[in-house]
This record gives C-alpha cells, structure tokens and sequence, in this order.
C-alpha cells in the first residue's frame, strides 16, 4: 500500500536521509528501530509530508504523494502520531477528539465510542482537559484521536517513550488490538515491544537504514542489534 | 482622578479592540503585522467617507466602514501575509511595513494629508455617580470592548473554528496532521483581527482626529499590549490593554508628554520578569 523509493531527505543544506526506500504491505505492523538522531522522524515525516524529500518518490494506494502538503496526505488515511506525546492541552479530551472528527466529517460521539473501544477508561477523562492526562493516557488519546476517520496507515513515533512498565502494557494492549485492522509504522526502541508486536524491523542508522529483519529474529540476536541502538 | 480612570478605560478598552487582532496574529501564524495599524487607519478614513452616505448614521457609517475592511485584509493576508508563515520575522517586519507605508500615501493621495476632525456621535454627558460625568459614547467604548472580549472567549471556547486556532496556536502541526488546512483558519482570524483594527480607527476617530499617520504610534502601543498580554492571550491582552490605558491616562494627567513613554516603560519591566515565548 505504501512505497518509498530512494528518498533523499534535507534540513536545508544538512542532508539527513540517504536512499531510503521501503515497501508496505496492508494490514502489516513494522518497526524502525535506530538511535538518536538516526534519521526515524525524519523519515516518518516525510511520509507524512512534512518533510519534503529532496529526491526519490513515494506512492500511497498507488497515489504519487510525494511533496504533498500534510493535511491532504493525512485526508488520504495516514496519520502521523507526533513524538513526544503532543496533545492539545488547553482543550478537553473531548475536544481534541471533536477536532480530529471534524476535517472527516464524522460525528464526534463516534470518534470517542472508537477511543472507547480501544481504552473503555478514557470515559472519566473526556472533560478534563488533555493537558492534565499522565504520559500515558495522552499517547492513548493521541493513538486513538489518530483512529478517527478510519485512516488505513499509522505512523507513530516512539510510543512508549519515557513510560512506565505498566503504562507499556496500557500502550502494547491498544497496538496489538488495532493489529491487522490498520496499517502500521512505528519507531520504537523497545525491543521486547517490538518483538511482541512486530512482523519485520528496520534498523536506521545515519539516515540509511542498515538491516531489515524478522522481528523475532531480532529478538532473538539481540547483541549483534544492540551496536546499532 | 475618577475622571481620569473612567477616560483611562476608554483607552483601554480602544486599545484592547485594537491589539486583540494583532496579539492572534503573532501568536498563531508568528507574523509581527506592521499592517495592522494601517487597517486601524483605513477604518477611520473609511467611515469619514461612508457618513455622508447613511446621511452622518456613526452606527451605519462604522458598520460600512468595518465591512469595507473584509476584502481589503483578505487581500493583505492572500498575497502578503501567506507568502510570510515560516519566513523569518524580519522578513515579516519589512513586508507589513511596506504595506503601512503605501497604506499612507495611498490614504493622502484619496483623502489629503491634513487631519479631518470628527465630531462626537453622541454628544450627551452621562452621570455614573455623585458629580463624575462621562460622555455617553466613551462609556460606550468600553461596554463594546467587554463585548467584544466576551463574544470572542465564547467564540475561542465554544465554536469549531476558535477550538481549531487555540489547537494550532499550541501545535500547528499536529492540526494539520489531523488533516485540516491551518491556514484556512488563520485567515479567519485575520480578517477578524482586521476588523476589530478597523473598528479601533472608526472608535477613536471622534476622539481625536482622522489623519494618514495615526495607525504608527498606535501600532507601537498595541505591539506594547499583546507583549505584555501574552502572545494570543485573549484575556491577558484584555488585562494588560486597560491596565495601559489607565497607565497613559494616569501619566497624562501628571505630565502629558510622558503618557506613551510610560507604556513602553511598563513593557520593559513586564519583559524583565517574564520573557516571551515566540
Ligand atoms: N529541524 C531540524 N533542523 C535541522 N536538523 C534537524 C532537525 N530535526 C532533526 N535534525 C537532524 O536530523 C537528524 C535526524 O533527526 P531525527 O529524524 O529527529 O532522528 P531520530 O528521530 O532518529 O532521533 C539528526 O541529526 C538531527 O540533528
Ligand atoms: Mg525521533
């Protein structure tokens, strides 16, 4: 569904991807893994189309969407989940969930009857304001405020960053219910995460990525991965 | 003094309707709007030349002149302030300052360069209490200007767009990736601003008088508000609007010449404890 070939990606002069490319299948869950600075937002980005790569092409459902500006490629069914937890704190949950319903003309008591159905707890929330939520119940309404309109591709960056290992499970149970049911890139540091979730895994280093491979397989040779995290 | 205050509100409640557009501006698209205080001139002008035609209606008259203002800012913002979002704010400062200074010209060229005095719309004293009267049509001005701050809360809070513009005003990105065209709505908010700027002229032009430079100390004033206010802080450039008018009105009593400096003076101690955030 998704196909990116050979970009090339620039922060003004500062290139920071080199000759990425990555093929999509529907339905499927993949992980890119890399450290800091690797280029894994960057490349999310650009998917995105807030970023706008310097060379190669990519196609979405066999759409050129390269260069194309965010909110059309985010109406054509991706949706970025911005690092860092980033939800809109002045407004209420419900609010963030009413604007993510409005631009795909959905009804808002859908929008969070689908936040529900992945994290039913989010019920007491909806009034409070988005900024008051913990870490973690802010990743969930970022994940599920991405839901909204049904998109068929996720792009979501470091979800579990910086979360306790209870909260985790909170974030690995609404992933792996969403499995199968959306497509999925996800960048993740957290190898067990990975390795229960995950099909295949990209490994970025520099702005290349370095090794494609199983996502068990990984798991399973995790000290050859470890020099590249 | 009661005097004093009661025409330092007035003030402020002008230089709230002026400076709320301004403050929007630079706090969702982050763009320092010289042109701003050319709208707030052109407003004035244009109610001058809209009274004859509702037959010297003020109310018609600033009704005209405010709806006048709505193709004229759409322009500025379609082809100036657009071409401005990301662009360093020098290059904003230059461009809107280019539109202010045609803005002057232009107005002398239509309307001539001497001031052209207006009369007071209403011209009745009211009584607050015990001996303090104040002409009706200040006592007007900051009764709209607590309207204007009231519909625009609710307009903030309540509606879909305001609920948009407070998001991007936070995280302009993550709007947009919810799939909505931000600029769409800061446009919205634009021609509001630039209304509210037009109003400002049309208000103030029976105070003082209606001439081509009248936009430039004002704009200084308002940039002193929205500073002070808090960039896109509805109530915080509310606050710090009346505060400074009674500033300039206070400081004008005492000493006339020192009223505009004292604002500034105001800013520079509001800006040693609390730094803005761009
Ligand atoms: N806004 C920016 N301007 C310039 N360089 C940037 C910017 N954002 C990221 N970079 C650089 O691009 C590289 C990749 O960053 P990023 O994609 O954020 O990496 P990761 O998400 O893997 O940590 C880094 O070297 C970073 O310094
Ligand atoms: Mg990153």
């Amino acid at each position: 569904m998704l196909s990116v070939k050979n970009i090339d990606v620039a922060y003004g002069h500062a290139r920071v991807l080199h000759d990425i490319s990555l093929e999509l299948e529907s339905g499927s869950m993949v992980f890119i893994a890399g450290r800091n600075g690797a280029g894994k937002t960057t490349f999310l980005k650009s998917i995105a189309g807030f970023m706008k790569p310097v060379t190669g092409t990519i196609t979405f459902l066999g759409k050129d969407i390269t260069g194309m500006a965010p909110e059309k490629v985010a109406l054509l069914g991706i949706r970025y989940v911005f690092q860092d937890k980033r939800v809109f704190s002045h407004l209420t949950v419900r609010e963030n969930l009413e604007l993510a319903a409005y631009p795909v003309k959905e009804k808002t008591s859908k929008a969070i009857e689908k936040v529900m159905s992945i994290y039913p707890k989010m019920e007491k929330f909806l009034n409070l304001r988005a900024g008051s939520l913990s870490g973690g119940q802010r990743q969930i309404l970022l994940i599920g405020r991405a839901l909204v309109g049904d998109p068929k591709l996720l792009l979501i960056d470091e979800p579990t960053e910086g979360l306790a290992a209870g909260t985790i499970n909170d974030i690995l149970n609404v992933l792996a219910m969403m499995k199968g049911k959306v497509s999925m890139i996800i960048v993740e540091q957290n190898l067990s995460v990975v390795g229960m979730l995950g099909e295949k895994v990209y490994i970025m280093r520099e702005g290349k990525i370095v090794q494609t491979c199983s996502a068990k397989e990984e798991i399973t040779d995790k000290k050859q991965l470890e020099q590249y995290l | 003094m009661i005097q004093t205050i009661a025409y330092g509100l007035t003030i402020g409640g002008i230089l709230y309707i002026i400076s709320i557009g301004l403050s929007l501006t630079f706090g969702t698209m982050r763009i320092v709007n010289f042109a701003h205080g050319f709208v707030y001139t052109i407003g004035a002008y244009l109610l001058i030349s809209a009274l004859p035609i509702v037959r010297d209606n003020f109310f018609l008259g600033a009704v005209l002149a405010v709806a006048a203002v709505i193709p004229i800012s759409y322009v500025i913002e379609r082809f100036v302030i657009r071409k401005l979002y990301g662009v360093s704010i020098d290059y904003a400062i230059i461009a809107t300052y280019a539109v202010v200074l045609i803005g002057v010209d232009l107005t002398k060229w239509i309307w001539g360069a001497s001031p052209i005095p207006l009369s007071d719309p209403i011209g009745r004293d009211i009584t607050l209490f015990s001996g303090v009267s104040l002409p009706m049509y200040r006592v007007l001005i900051i009764v709209l200007a607590v309207v204007i701050f009231g519909a625009l809360t609710v307009f903030f809070k309540k509606t879909i767009v305001g609920k948009i513009v407070t998001a991007s005003l936070e995280d302009k990105d993550a709007v947009k990736s919810l799939g909505i065209n931000v600029d769409k709505y800061f446009s919205i908010v634009f021609v509001i601003g630039s209304c509210l700027a037009a109003l400002g002229g049309v208000l103030y032009a029976p105070i003082t008088s209606v001439h081509p430079y009248m936009g430039m100390m004002v704009l200084l004033i308002s940039f002193a508000v929205v500073i002070v206010g808090g960039l896109g802080n509805i109530k915080g450039t509310f606050i710090s609007a009346f505060v400074l008018g009674l500033v300039m009105a206070i400081t004008g009593r005492y000493y006339g010449p020192a009223a505009e400096t004292m604002v500034f003076v105001v800013m520079g101690i509001v800006l040693i404890f609390k730094p803005v955030e761009v």
